[in-house]
């Protein structure tokens, strides 16, 4: 049985290699398919990778306040008491809750300077928050916050621009104009690059009357445990500032971080399903392709399929005979199309993101079964045919 | 009865301005192990006949027992089996298949039966010997004169070993001696038990069988045992 099966393969390969021009055209439209699948799935796994990537760096499980006072003569600084109610209320879900002021300005260091750092005004639960680590000195301390004290944590890109090779450590940058002592540098966690997550630098928030002119603090940031708690942690948050604000005279908004990132993992959601919509229509209208040149190729071998079966093949035979050399166009085109797949993605994961992006191999074998199944579903209606010819008007043929 | 046919018609285009009666009611009984020579001159219905008895075609009307079973009974699955195992078949045109080389062409029709490889092609080449062609037995049939081609189709149907052999003008493109070469082979397989059908315009032929029917306009006109020259000869001599 495993011979005769063997022997049908043979055959099936040595009527496509006779027609090699013709056997290729016919492969273009499973070939052109499969590389395009393979290229545009890696693509969108490059993008996501890119964006996970930069949410990871981010933080994630966010929420965002913002307080907005209309009474600018009788306000009240809720500071203290949301930073108090997160901490004792709210600790079986939140990692901490900082404030979280960005303000932008001048660096300057000796010779050097840096007008691109985003300088932020926070707690000693900032750097928890926004997902920054110590490298080196240390990190904001609640004494900071009571004495208002003038020191600063800066991060990896504001430490290379200022410093170069000196331990930036117990010196003193000014921003505007105002001394602060660098007390701590953060590791790099976003290429050490201008106007990326390491070109910033942090101070005590209490630091805001002095420097910003400004008797209260209106945005804040929570960092919750996990992204299932975020709504009872939003909810609790909205709960508390509705009955601590005075809503004649302030508003509040509550913003979940993960939405943008949700939004964005949806947006690729939906770009992954256009393309693999695109692809099975181009799959399909190869597998048209193969079933036109099949039909072709049974009228040609009529001929040869009444003289088999007038000595005795079954239709069967017959059935498999065409099934098989469909198989192989197809399973030949999608392994060119897969050889395809692979250089593309090196290409354009080398050009558009810098990276090695090979399909994945789930993808890989996917395809290949896939492209066989189009050749074996479209071969199916030429072989039916081709079997049900009647022996001797095939013979007649010519 | 090997084959019964009662009353068979072959009609083209029934009812229409061309209609051709290529077989007009056609009675005929051949048994195990006979020697019949059908002749007729062109047109007279005889591959028409062989397609109908070979099961490769089916009367517009009558009946057909091969075996004693109607053929129309039969299913497509037990027709090729019957073409596969009963049948052998040597065409008025060859009917090689191109793509495959002469060895392959001979062993094809046991690739049907089921044959292992190696005995197939020992069969094959056997075959091939008998008909003096074996030296051409990797060439592709394309690359053979029309006798060469006649000799290999011959070879395919005497591999099978099926107990009747069909041949339509076996000796249409072979040289006189060739052409007894091949009617000595269908006389010798015939001795050991296989019946022959012979189709052939040449009376000179038909005279190698041991019966003939004659056709004309798709009708039997005589049907008689034939004693073949060799015995005539022997009889006159006496
Ligand atoms: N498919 C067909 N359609 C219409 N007429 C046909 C068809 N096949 C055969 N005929 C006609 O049937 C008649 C018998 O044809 P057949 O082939 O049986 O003749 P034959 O005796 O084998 O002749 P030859 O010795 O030339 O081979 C002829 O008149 C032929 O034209
Ligand atoms: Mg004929």
């Amino acid at each position: 049985m495993r011979g005769r099966q063997l022997e049908e393969l043979k055959m099936a390969l040595e009527s496509i290699t006779d027609k090699k021009a013709r056997s290729f055209l016919t492969m273009l439209g499973i070939l052109i398919g499969v590389g395009a699948v393979l290229i545009l799935v890696t693509v969108v796994t490059g993008m996501n990778a890119d964006m996970e990537a930069y949410y990871e760096k981010l933080g994630v499980n966010k929420v965002y306040v913002t307080v907005t006072q209309y009474d600018r003569t009788n306000t009240l600084d809720i500071t203290d008491d949301l930073m108090g109610y997160v901490a004792s209320d709210m600790s079986n879900i939140a990692v901490g809750v900082t404030p979280d002021i960005e303000q932008s300005g001048t660096l300057r260091y000796g010779g050097n300077t840096n007008d691109s750092a985003v300088i932020y005004f926070g707690n000693e639960q900032w750097a928890d928050c926004n997902n920054y680590t110590l490298e080196d000195g240390r990190d904001l301390s609640e004494l900071d916050m009571d004495n208002r004290s003038m020191v600063c944590v800066i991060g990896a890109y504001v430490a290379e621009s200022l410093f170069g090779y000196i331990d930036p450590i117990g010196e003193t940058i000014t921003y505007n104009g105002y001394p602060l002592t660098v007390v701590g540098v953060y590791y790099a966690k976003d290429g050490t690059a201008e106007e990326s997550m390491d070109d910033a630098i942090v101070v005590p928030y209490t630091l805001n009357r002095s420097i910003l002119s400004t008797a209260i603090i209106t945005d804040f940031t929570i960092k919750v445990e996990t992204s299932d708690d975020m709504e009872e942690a939003m909810s609790r948050i909205e709960s508390w500032l509705s009955e601590n604000l005075d809503s004649n005279t302030s508003e509040y908004t509550v913003e979940n971080g993960n939405d943008e990132m949700n939004a964005s993992e949806d947006e690729t959601t939906s770009l992954s399903l256009i393309l693999g919509g695109v692809a099975c229509i181009s799959l399909l209208v190869g597998g048209i392709g193969i079933m036109n040149i099949m039909l072709v190729t049974v009228t040609e071998r009529a001929r040869e399929i009444g003289i088999k079966k007038a000595i005795g093949a079954q239709r069967r035979v017959i059935v498999t005979q065409f099934l098989v050399e469909a198989a192989v166009l197809s399973g030949l085109g999608g392994l060119i199309g897969i050889a395809i797949g692979y250089g593309g993605s090196l290409l354009i994961g080398k050009a558009m993101y810098d990276l090695i992006l090979v399909p994945d191999t789930m993808y890989v074998v996917a395809s290949a079964i896939f492209s066989i199944v189009i050749g074996i579903a479209f071969g199916l209606y030429p072989a039916v045919k081709a079997s049900g010819l009647q022996p001797v008007d095939a013979l007649r043929a010519d | 009865m090997l084959i019964e046919i009662h009353d068979l018609r072959k009609i083209y285009a029934e009812g229409e301005e061309n209609e051709v009666r290529a077989l007009d009611g056609v009675d005929l009984s051949i048994d195990y192990g006979e020697f019949v020579a059908i002749v007729g001159t062109s047109g007279s219905g005889k591959s028409t006949m062989m397609n109908i008895l070979g099961c490769l075609d089916v009367p517009t009307y009558g009946e057909y027992l091969l075996d004693g079973i109607p053929v129309k009974e039969r299913t497509e699955r037990e027709l090729a089996e019957i073409r596969s195992v009963k049948i052998g078949f040597i065409f008025q045109g060859y009917n090689l298949i191109p793509s495959l080389n002469v060895w392959q062409n001979v062993a094809l029709p046991m690739l049907y039966q089921r044959v292992p490889l190696a005995e197939r092609q020992q069969r094959a080449m056997d075959a091939l010997a008998q008909v003096d062609i074996a030296q051409k037995a990797e060439s592709r049939p394309t690359q053979l004169s029309g006798g060469q081609q006649q000799r290999v189709a011959i070879a395919r149907a005497i591999a099978t070993r099926s107990p009747i052999i069909m041949a339509d003008e076996p000796t249409g493109a072979l040289d006189s001696k060739t052409g007894a070469q091949v009617l000595g082979i269908l006389r010798s397989l015939n001795a050991q038990g296989t019946a022959v059908i012979l189709i052939t315009h040449d009376n000179g032929i038909a005279a190698k069988a041991k019966r003939i029917v004659r056709l004309i306009d798709g009708k039997i006109v005589s049907d008689q045992p034939n004693v073949p020259d060799e015995a005539r000869a022997l009889n006159e001599n006496m």
